[in-house]
């Protein structure tokens, strides 16, 4: 385990990191042996892209928050060791996303998470 | 397909025309070579093929240069400097949100990534070197084949004769040579085409390579026909903890020739792992076409070239009669794809013809497979058994692949067992077109007299009217053609027939339909 800030990853502070691009801080909430599941257009749920490991995910969230753009998480819900919550970005071009995103925690850090995001186009 | 859409940023009193597609978490610039069309890429094959497999696995955005395709025009007296160009990625990057991307620069666009690279470290994830180099004269083209090419600008833009600087070897295919005319016209006018090759060619970075300090990746095709092989090696060496990945063939523009094998070392660089797509593959009919040795003996060269310039001429129209089209045209012989084979084979009876007309002696071959988008299927496994299947083919006659032939099954050709070729090692049974035994052609040619049967079906069409009394100038008008055009045909007409006029061929005709 990392350092001693190891608090268990609550809804309040995903969406402190997540509003704030904060990605060292998003980075640090996910166990070492974390998988991020992605289901988008270009990867379906049969082939959803995934990201495993921590430092696949810090560079993940590396280049999401490098993007200048607005992130409001506007929904969470929190039942034991599982959470849910959506997210709604804009683009300065105006294109806008929107994401769902579940996540299963074990040892009080992320395990596993699994997004679907569809994009304005 | 639905074109993705295109905004403009805003890059000092200019417009800059971009579009960003896909959903990945990577941001990846392209920024393109000499010419470039944002919209017009997604019209050709193999370039959308490109771009969609690129925009799978980042946000690909895409921007025409300042002067060039969708964005705002340039005043060729005052020329941009490549720093100014490099203001207008910056601007790009900002108006789309992308605070780091990775940097794809593809030919011209390699020198202007370089400079972006090493001056503004801190928006770079990665760089991405495509068929680049550092300095224009030293690995691209000399002064006088600038100016070659400035006189070619200025005399011949928008007919696509520019595309021998680009494709060189590939220019004799018209279909390129006709899509390139259209990119020529529709990515800048001729003035800027001439800013532009101006500006290129003052280009130097050599002295800034040390300097750049992003993780960078240099792609070059091994036998890259513009620009020097040389370059990507030069580009390695001098760029700290650059990797220099070769690709195989010639192809210099990103969009011919592998695309996948492109794409794969991006998406391997970029994102650590081994793309494991697969490839999009369209089944497709070859039809390929060699002159005979019996024919290259029996004719001088330049009678040959002739009589085969004259067979160009005309191929293209009849492949496309038969949906198809020119694939490749070389000393190799020409290579013609359809969507099925008995499309081919009726195409190559039509051309057995034409060589026929023309005194050369050809030899055909027709094979089935899985190609590759673009024009990769010139080169692959499919291409190199019509080719042989062409080879061993005695002139006039065209042998098919029992493959094709099997595909081809219903459609009212008929074969005869032939043989087996070994290629690459294998063995391909073959068959031989029996053309004769058939009722219900896809083209219908008419019964011809033996005494006519040399004439071509639009010197048939001449004859009938010389027949009827017309003048050249009337025939030019009743066909649409050119008077000069008529009189050659007439002139081809008397020398088949052995005729002394035009009286002693209508003559002929009547003789002929009267029997």
């Amino acid at each position: 385990m990392q350092g001693t800030t190891a608090e268990r990853v609550s809804a309040e502070g995903l969406k402190h990191a997540i509003e704030n691009r904060d990605a060292r801080r998003l980075a640090s909430l996910y166990a070492d042996d974390a998988e991020v599941r992605m289901i988008d257009r270009n990867n379906p749920p049969s082939h959803p892209r995934v990201v495993s490991g921590r430092a696949a995910i810090a560079t993940y969230w590396d280049d999401i928050c490098s993007r200048a753009i607005t992130h409001a998480v506007d929904f969470a819900v929190t039942e034991g060791d599982r959470l849910a919550f959506t997210q709604s970005c804009a683009y300065p071009d105006g294109t806008k996303v929107f994401c769902i995103a579940t996540v299963e925690l074990g040892d009080g850090r992320i395990a596993r998470q699994t997004l679907v995001q569809a994009w304005d186009e | 397909m639905k074109l993705p859409q295109t905004r403009y940023a805003r890059s000092g009193d200019l417009r800059i025309a971009y579009q960003a597609v896909g959903q990945g978490p990577i941001d990846l610039v392209f920024v393109p070579g000499f010419l470039s069309n944002i919209d017009l890429h997604w019209e050709d094959p193999g370039y959308a093929h490109m771009l969609r497999r690129l925009s799978g696995f980042t946000r690909l955005i895409q921007l025409d240069k300042r002067g060039t395709g969708l964005s705002d025009g340039v005043d060729p007296v005052h020329l941009p400097d490549l720093a100014t160009c490099t203001d207008d990625v910056r601007a790009v990057m900002d108006a789309a949100g992308s605070g780091r991307a990775a940097l794809l620069g593809a030919s011209e666009g390699a020198p202007l990534s370089l400079l972006f690279a090493a001056t503004h470290p801190e928006r770079l994830r990665a760089l991405v070197l495509y068929g680049g180099y550092a300095c224009f004269h030293r690995w691209v083209q000399d002064s006088e084949a600038v100016e070659r090419f400035v006189t070619q600008a200025e005399t011949s833009w928008g007919q696509g004769r520019t595309l021998r600087n680009f494709a060189p070897g590939r220019s004799v295919d018209p279909e390129l040579q006709a899509g390139w005319a259209r990119f020529e016209r529709l990515s800048c006018s001729p003035t800027a085409a001439i800013a532009l090759a101006r500006m290129n060619a003052a280009i130097d970075l050599r002295a800034i390579l040390p300097r750049i300090r992003v993780p960078t990746l240099i792609l070059h095709r091994r036998h890259d026909a513009r620009v020097n092989p040389e370059a990507a090696s030069y580009l390695a060496r001098h760029i700290p903890g650059a990797a220099l990945r070769w690709l195989e063939g010639r192809d210099h523009l990103i969009w011919t020739g592998d695309t996948d094998a492109v794409v794969d070392a991006i998406e391997e660089f970029l994102t650590g792992t081994t793309p494991s797509t697969m490839p999009e593959r369209s089944l497709a009919a070859l039809l390929a076409l060699r002159v005979t040795g019996a024919s290259r003996r029996a004719l001088l060269d330049a009678e040959l070239a002739e009589r085969m310039a004259g067979f160009d001429a005309r191929l293209s129209n009849e492949a496309r009669c038969f949906g198809g089209s020119v694939m490749a045209s070389g000393p190799e012989g020409r290579l013609l794809r359809f969507d099925g084979p008995s499309r081919a084979l009726a195409c190559a009876q039509i051309l057995n013809d034409l060589a026929r007309s023309l005194g050369i002696g050809l030899g055909q071959g027709v094979h089935v497979g899985e190609v590759l988008p673009g024009e990769s299927a010139a080169y692959g496994s499919i291409a190199r058994i019509a080719l042989a299947l062409a080879g061993q083919a005695a002139s006039g006659i065209v042998l098919v692949s029992t493959v094709a032939a099997e595909v081809a099954f219903g459609a009212g050709q008929h074969f005869a067992t032939w043989g087996e070729v070994r290629i690459d090692g294998a063995f391909v049974a073959v068959e031989r077109l029996v053309p004769e035994q058939h009722l219900g052609r896809a083209r219908r040619v008419p019964r011809r007299d033996p005494e006519l049967a040399p004439l071509t079906q639009r010197e048939r069409e001449v004859l009938a009217l010389v027949a009827e009394g017309l003048s050249n100038h009337e025939i030019a008008g009743r066909l649409e053609l050119s008077a000069h055009t008529v009189k050659r045909h007439v002139a081809n007409i008397l020398l088949k027939l052995d005729l002394p006029s035009r009286a002693a061929a209508a003559a002929l005709l009547a003789r002929s339909e009267g029997a």
